[in-house]
């Protein structure tokens, strides 16, 4: 992940990206563990807002494939539909895994 | 050295991440920031801190952005702030409903934070270009209400015309006036209005009536007359549907007589020496609405410290008490009978004490005069 890059999209500089990005790992668990109780318990809304939340922090730091599922999984949920979710969630948790710095 | 103030936003959003980045990004271009995570929380901080400029969510959990910005609205110390949308939703009508709630403007998400910061610049410079907007108008209605009461005469000036004056305009730009025409050694006239409005074009226009006044109450009119010249000017320059109430009362100190021209106002009350309080009624049109219009007359001898009253139509009415003009005249006899033991230069402001202590205080513009012979 070339952050310097996505930084000066931003216009920020790398340091001040970067605690953006430890911010986004925490809240995205936290929004991903709301879709997990949302399917277990079917609770659509739940799992909705959870997956809203993610695409748009994961949209303004320019993770665009998150986003993008992000996005299929409210729209899904939306719709009163759990369809593809274990694909999804294991796509992003590893993508969210792979943004922590080493 | 003064402290610089910064400007300060407020950014309310369910999202830590986007309540950071929005934080990061102001605040280095020296703005202070306060965040608030859910929309219960804006309101209060809205509320205590008076941001200039709100950020604000849309979809919330509790409440979401359009119901925290209609409480925003329906709050007198929160409605003037301006709020931006943040949003991801692209559909108009929910942009619409935002805009009809009162939202300056939207932001999209996702956010760049260089977009956030110039829509920030740009709200922020527009209210406060609203702002001195409104404090120059108010500044300048102050100017015109301090130049409409220099035009009207204060008693010291006029020692010969015998009167005591009260006024009070209730907006600055006032529809009463009155004015005191010196028409030779022993004769004085005194003319009191009303101006239908309380715009600025009246405030305005009483220049106009006193340069009138001064052209034609002379010697050479009687007082129907003078009256009637006026009115044949004000006809003419009168914006449509504008005209003004007035009484108009020519007092001649040689032949002790006191002529009163009533034009649609109400009825100036005589209190004389010897006997009770009534009232002068005789009915009149308006001025400045009809070229062929009728005015009443009224003569009446008088003695030596007779006393006339005349005041505007905001003593005796109230539309709150739904009482017009004769019911609140008829009501005010028994005052002026109490108010002999006061001179005359006090006797109005006693007339408003004694109305106010009643409970009676007056709801519109007031002018009330007190003239002895």
């Amino acid at each position: 992940m070339d952050y310097k890059h996505l930084a000066d999209q931003l216009d920020m500089d790398e340091t001040e990206f970067l605690e953006l990005v430890a911010l986004f790992v925490d809240t995205t668990r936290t929004d991903l563990k709301k879709i997990r109780q949302g399917v277990s318990c079917g609770d659509f809304s739940r799992a909705a807002a959870a997956a809203h939340s993610i695409k748009g922090a994961a949209g303004n730091l320019g993770f665009t494939r998150m986003a993008d599922l992000a996005r299929k999984m409210e729209t899904a949920a939306n719709g009163a539909s759990f369809e593809n979710f274990d694909a999804y969630i294991t796509d992003l948790e590893t993508r969210v895994d792979a943004l922590i710095p080493t | 050295m003064e402290k610089f103030q910064p400007y300060t936003v407020l950014a309310v959003d369910d999202n830590l991440l986007n309540l950071k980045m929005i934080e990061k990004s102001l605040s280095r271009e020296g703005y202070q920031i306060f965040i608030a995570g859910n929309g219960s929380e804006g309101r209060t901080i809205a509320r205590e801190k008076h941001p200039d400029l709100i950020l604000l969510d849309i979809e919330m959990p509790g409440e979401n952005g359009f119901e925290v910005i209609r409480k925003l609205k329906e709050d007198a110390v929160t409605n003037p702030i301006p709020v931006i949308f943040l949003t991801g939703i692209s559909d108009v009508n929910a942009k619409l409903k935002g805009f009809d709630l009162g939202a300056v403007d939207y932001i999209t998400k996702p956010f760049h934070p260089l977009e956030v910061l110039a829509r920030v610049r740009i709200h922020l410079k527009l209210s406060i270009a609203t702002n001195s907007l409104i404090q120059n108008q108010a500044a300048k209605l102050l100017q015109v209400a301090q130049a409409q009461s220099a035009m009207l005469p204060v008693p010291e000036n006029y020692p010969a015309a015998r009167f005591g004056v009260y006024y009070k305009a209730l907006q600055e730009a006032g529809g009463d006036f009155y004015d005191i025409l010196n028409i030779s050694d022993h004769i004085t006239g005194y003319f009191v209005a009303d101006f239908s409005g309380h715009d600025i074009k009246t405030s305005y226009l009483t220049a106009s009536v006193k340069a009138l006044l001064a052209q034609n109450c002379t010697p050479l009119y009687s007082p129907r007359e003078s009256m009637k010249m006026v009115n044949a000017v004000l006809k003419e320059i009168l914006p449509e549907s504008k005209y003004l109430t007035a009484c108009y009362m020519h007092m001649n100190r040689s032949t002790r007589t006191m002529t009163i021209v009533n034009a649609g106002h109400p009825p100036a009350a005589c209190l004389p020496v010897q006997g009770d309080a009534y009232l002068v009624t005789s009915q009149g049109d308006v001025l400045g609405m009809f070229s062929d219009a009728h005015f009443g007359v009224s003569r009446i001898k008088v003695s030596k410290g007779d006393r006339f009253f005349v005041y505007s139509d905001g003593l005796v009415e109230s539309v709150g008490k739904k009482i017009n003009w004769s019911a609140g005249a008829g009501r005010l006899l028994p005052v002026f009978n109490d108010l002999r033991s006061f001179s005359f230069a006090d006797a109005p402001g006693q007339l408003i004490r004694y109305l106010s202590a009643e409970n009676n205080s007056p709801e519109d513009d007031v002018v009330v005069l007190c003239i002895e012979v």
